[in-house]
This record gives C-alpha cells, structure tokens and sequence, in this order.
C-alpha cells in the first residue's frame, strides 16, 4: 500500500506558506522605505520588529512541521499537557500582532480541565498559526472592534482546545472549500481573508501529526477553529 | 500642484496605513476601504479622483468591485489603477477586457511596486488632470 504524503510535506503547503511570507516582507520593506523617503515620518520599529517576529513564528511552525514529516516515524510523541498553559503562551504570543491589527484578544477558561493528551509545542504551534491567521482577517469582516477569544471547553469526545469571535464566516463548509482549494489558488478561504491563510493550514498540518484534526467549533455565540483533544483521569495524577 | 482624492482599496490594515502615509505625505487627500463593499460606499460617499485597487480581498474580489463600480454611469470615468499581489502575467488574456471594459488605466504588482514609483504613477493622474 503507497505511504501518503505527510500534508505539511506538500508542495501546497509550501506555496500557501511562501504566498504568505510576502505579506509581512512587502510590509516591512514599505515601512523602510517610508521612513527613507519621508525623514518627518519617523519609522515605528515597535512594528517593524511585531511583523518581522510574527512572520519568523509561521515559518518556524511550518518548518517544524516539515521536519517532523521528515522522520521515519512521522509522529508527535504525546504527553499529558496542561491545556490553560498552552493557551496562556499562544496568548503571549499572539498579543503584539492582535495590538497591530486592532484585534481585541481574550482568554477564556472557564472551569478547571485537567491534563490532555497532547504535544505541548505541536499544540501551542498550531494554535499560534491558526491565532495569526484569525488576526490577520478578522478587521474585514467585522464592523466593529473585533474580538479574538482563546478558550477550552468539554465536549462529548474530551476537551476542544480553539480560538473564537464573533464572525459568522467560521464555517465548516468554509473549512472544507478552504483544504481543497490550498496550493491551486491564491486565497482558498475567500470567504474568510483576503491572504493565503497559510497559518490556517500549518495548524491544520501539525494537528494531524498528533492524530488530531483542525475542525469548526462553537464555543457559548462564538464561531471558530479548534481541536478536540483526549482527556485521561489518570492523567490528572501525573 | 493640488492634491487629489484618493481611494485606496487595501485589505491589509498595516499596508494600507503605511500606503496611505507615503501617499498622502505628497500632497494627496486618502481615504482607506479594506472591503469592495466598504470601496462602494466610500464612492458613494464622495467620488474620488482617483482609486488605487488590490484584486484580492476578501468576500468580493477587485473585479468583482470593478464590475460593480462602474455598472453606474456616473462612476464610469473614475481612473483606477491595480496595485495587487497578483501577478500581472496571470491577467495577460483578459488585459483588454481590464482597459477597455473595466477601465483600468495601469497594473502594478505589488511586490515591485516601491512607494517612490507608486507616487510616480499618482502624480501621473495629476498633470492629466
């Protein structure tokens, strides 16, 4: 039986990665470029540096996952993982990006979870790609201030890890179009952001090396993107 | 030398501040809509003398926003320029149909587009004018 590919190995990923990347380079070579051009319009470094880091983070997170598909055994070793400390540092590390694109960001964790199953840094890379993915598009398609919530809840199958807002966009068929068209177009989430979402589908990549999968969650009014994690009592002991 | 009004369609919030700094530092009044429903509205608004428009947004794309923009006859005349991270070689065989159909009056990808030669082909529209 042919091996498949591992998703984060494809030529597609690389493409929607690489579309990407041009975003926050075009962005600092403009602000240089600015501040070269206009010496009253002094160049905000703070920003420069909040692009620069964040483009690094994607990269690091793809190639992260590109090595791992490289291995033999193409599999995140799991590992009980306190789930409020995962989403606690994707929130750290998402919080200078949200501030540049006017995002509010939030994190919700409601009621005490006990350890899940999980690859602490294939989880916290997936969600940090999946969170500036959301940043990036959120401003669009919310007239108002938009709102991004990090949050953990029960669900029938163990503990969905995601991140939410108000944005009705979210949609399993949006998902769905969105992996199918990867690689062949320029902007497979039409509905969702004007980019290539490449962080959508590095997420999407690094989960399914963990046995787990991007799906469309709702979490209390809220629309998003997560992954059901397995819960273990015994963990709890560890 | 006066400055004109200018509709930027920009999706990226980042990009279209530092576009619309360079812009307006040379003289020119910039106005930013991130969406094609947001560019309707702001013709509607006040129609500018000249718009700068990204293809790729999200919901509806720039040709999509053409179509509608200049299904109104008092809109028909607005000069727009391209600047996209579309790469021009992809609308090679529908060129014509841009100019002449759409009125497009100029392609530029953003990639190799600096703002010195944006502002080169802003100040265009100006001795034109």
């Amino acid at each position: 039986m042919k091996q498949q590919r591992p998703a984060v190995l494809s030529e597609q990923l690389l493409l929607s990665v690489a579309e990407q990347l041009k975003v926050p380079l075009l962005q600092i070579a403009r602000q240089a470029e600015l501040g070269r051009l206009t010496p009253s319009e002094p160049v905000d470094l703070r920003q420069i540096q909040t692009t620069a880091d964040m483009a690094v983070r994607l990269l690091d997170n793809y190639l992260f996952g590109a090595r791992l598909a490289l291995e033999d055994d193409y599999q995140l070793t799991l590992e009980p993982v306190s789930l409020s400390s995962v989403l606690y540092d994707t929130g750290q590390q998402l919080d200078a990006t949200a501030k540049l694109y006017g995002v509010d960001l939030r994190l919700s964790l409601g009621g005490k979870f006990g350890p899940v199953l999980a690859n602490r840094q294939g989880l916290q890379s997936a969600l940090v790609s999946l969170g500036y993915a959301l940043i990036e598009a959120l401003p669009n398609l919310s007239p108002r201030r938009p709102t991004l919530q990090l949050a953990a809840h029960r669900c029938r199958y163990g503990l969905v890890a995601g991140i939410y807002s108000e944005v009705e966009q979210l949609t399993t068929e949006a998902l769905r179009q969105g992996r199918k068209l990867y690689g062949h177009s320029r902007q497979p989430l039409a509905t969702l952001t004007h980019t290539s979402g490449a962080g959508v589908f590095v997420a999407d990549a690094i989960l399914q090396a963990m046995d787990s999968q991007l799906k469309v969650s709702r979490h209390h009014k809220l629309y998003g993107l997560g992954t059901v994690l397995r819960s273990n009592p015994q963990l709890a002991l560890v | 030398m006066t400055g004109m009004d200018i509709l930027l369609v920009e999706p990226d919030i980042v990009l279209a501040e530092t576009l619309r700094r360079a812009v307006n530092g040379a003289g020119h009044r910039v106005r930013i809509a991130r969406t094609a429903q947001m560019a309707v509205e702001a013709v509607d608004t006040a129609v500018p003398e000249l718009i700068i428009l990204e293809l790729q947004m999200v919901s509806h794309s720039g040709i999509e926003f053409l179509y509608e923009l200049r299904s109104y006859h008092d809109w028909q005349d607005i000069p727009v320029v391209i600047l996209s991270h579309v790469p021009p070689g992809e609308f090679s065989g529908s060129w014509q149909l841009l100019r002449e159909e759409l009125g497009v009056r100029a392609y530029h990808y953003k990639s190799r587009t600096s703002l010195k030669k944006l502002l080169g082909v802003v100040n265009q529209f100006v001795v034109v004018s």
